[in-house]
């Protein structure tokens, strides 16, 4: 039981970091990304492959998926933040279906559909993370970082800019924003964020391939941040734990044939959407009032 | 005048702006002497919103080029023009409504990246805010202030920065009448310290008490530039103005 509640509240802190970070640009910038998986993925990925061939370090592991996914990010944003937000909604949809494609083709580096096996755990300081118990650990200490990281750069200028960007983009031009590069940034410190919940997950699983980078995923975490409330603090958190724990819920319940679970928590996400719309649509922290709505 | 007479410190030359099958604006060079107060007028869809767009970058003139103290802006970008010394209002406001007062005019003053900030005038923004009567607002949302008060925070957004243009889209529309003077009071203190200010403004109140010269606009040509009471007493723009042409 103890090592289940451990895999749950893992898993939960690496989605609650892809909440947050993605919470970051959308929620504080208001801009909507449909490839959130993707520099989760990435993260992964890089994290694994300098893993197994350089340096197990956690350290260097984390820097270089933060690296990778910051960089693939600015290479979508660039282009794409410089027109109205709807491209950038479509731009990340193309990159989604693209990483999904590469995820599964490029073997060398990916492993193909079959993925990456035997992920080295990694070392701090010379220890090798090995128990469930130092995972949590590591994954608690991840979700605290992003906070930190994201809370400390939104209640700064840079905080105010990206809301007031978010707010009225030609007011902030007008302010002498520089409106392309605080967004491309936002987006870029978002994606590296979200590469630290990628490597973390990789070596947790000490296995990834894509199934755990679709666009189902992205979609999910984006529902994360709409149930909780988007542009809170802790909304994400609190998104995170709700779809984190409704399918483990639903498995308690005796009358739901297993079968069926799968079925039954799409028609609870569904409705879950659609009555928060309805009632309370700034999330389950943001309150009655819409985001975005004076 | 020259280009780069030091006395304008915005010309338009031949500027004009076409969207698809409409000619916004056609043709129009108009200069903006430093320190004096121009006023745009003109009935609804004369161009004159298109003509700050097209000063601030908002908009890319089609044909024409606009100079600022002597050097073309073409090309640059809204946030660069806005740097060089160039303000504006919006006529719909555009305040960061799910941000305080306070933040919206801190905001407007802050540059630099996260590893280094400007240093923010923290006294300028006092001060700014008590002259617009905000201060006691001031960790209000923009969202839930009174209309008038949401006027004035426009208005403190540009007064906290160093512009020494102003380019003021329908300030005073809507304002009661004790708002409007302390609204007109506070531009005229600001033109006295030197500030360049042009304003698009159909209230004829507070054209004839602020504006040093009037540009009279109509389907996207300048009809009139000069003195705003020879202007305005002219019967043919009045018909125009008032919508009575044939």
């Amino acid at each position: 039981m103890l090592a289940y509640l451990q895999n749950i509240a893992v898993l939960f802190c690496v989605n609650a970091m892809l909440a947050v970070t993605l919470n970051f640009i959308m929620g504080y910038a208001g801009i909507f990304s449909l490839a959130h998986a993707i520099f989760f993925g990435v993260g992964a990925y890089t994290a694994a492959n300098i893993a197994m061939h350089f340096s197990d370090s956690l350290f260097w592991c984390v820097a270089g998926a933060m690296l990778a996914a910051a960089v693939l990010s600015m290479a979508l944003a660039l282009p794409a933040l410089r027109v109205r937000g709807e491209y950038f909604v479509a731009a990340s949809l193309g990159l989604q279906v693209i990483g999904v494609t590469v995820f599964s083709e490029w073997k060398g580096v990916t492993g193909g559909l079959g993925g990456l096996v035997g992920i080295p755990p990694p070392t701090l300081f010379g220890h090798a993370l090995t128990t469930p118990g130092e995972f949590l650990a590591l994954a608690v200490a991840g979700l605290a970082a992003v906070l930190l990281v994201t809370t400390a750069l939104l209640r700064g200028s840079f905080g105010r800019s990206l809301m007031a960007i978010r707010d009225s983009e030609s007011a902030a031009q007008a302010a002498g924003k520089w409106v392309a590069a605080i967004k491309t940034l936002s987006v870029a410190v978002s994606a590296g964020l979200a590469a630290v919940a990628g490597a973390i997950y990789a070596f947790y699983m000490s296995f990834v391939n894509v199934e755990g980078f679709m666009l189902e995923t992205s979609i999910l975490l984006m529902a994360m941040v709409i149930i909780g409330g988007t542009g809170t603090v802790f909304g994400p958190i609190i998104g995170a734990a709700l779809l984190m724990l409704l399918p483990a819920a639903l498995t308690y319940l005796p009358f739901l044939p297993p079968a069926e679970l799968g079925t039954v928590q799409q028609i609870v996400y569904g409705a879950i959407m659609v009555l928060l719309m309805m009632y309370r649509p700034g999330g389950l922290v943001g309150g009655r009032r819409k985001a975005g709505q004076a | 005048m020259s280009a780069a007479d030091p006395a304008v410190l915005l010309r338009l030359s031949g500027l004009s702006k076409r969207f698809g099958g409409l000619q916004a604006i056609s043709d129009v060079s108009l200069d903006l002497p430093a320190g004096l107060i121009t006023t745009l007028v003109g009935p609804n869809g004369a161009g004159k919103t298109t003509l700050f767009n097209m000063i601030t970058g908002h908009l890319a003139p089609t044909a024409g080029t606009v100079y600022w103290l002597g050097k073309p802006l073409a090309g640059l970008a809204p946030w660069r023009i806005a740097r060089r010394g160039v303000a504006r209002s919006f006529q719909d406001l555009r305040l960061f409504t799910h941000m305080s007062v306070l933040q919206n005019v801190t905001t407007v003053l802050e540059r630099g990246s996260w590893l280094w900030q400007r240093p923010i005038d923290r006294g300028r923004i006092e001060a700014v805010l008590r002259e617009t009567g905000l201060w006691d607002k001031r960790d209000e949302r923009a969202a839930d202030l009174a209309y008038a008060e949401r006027k004035f925070l426009s208005l403190a957004r540009i007064m906290v920065r160093d512009a020494t243009l102003w380019l003021l889209d329908e300030p005073a529309s809507g304002l009661d009448p004790r708002s409007f003077e302390r609204f007109v009071a506070l531009l005229r203190d600001y033109a006295a310290r030197g500030v360049t200010i042009c304003i698009i403004e159909h209230n004829l109140d507070l054209v004839t008490q602020l504006s040093d010269r009037l540009a009279f606009l109509d389907q996207g040509r300048l009809l009139a530039c000069g003195d705003p009471a020879v202007i305005l007493k002219d019967p043919q723009l009045a018909a125009i103005y008032f919508g009575e042409r044939a």
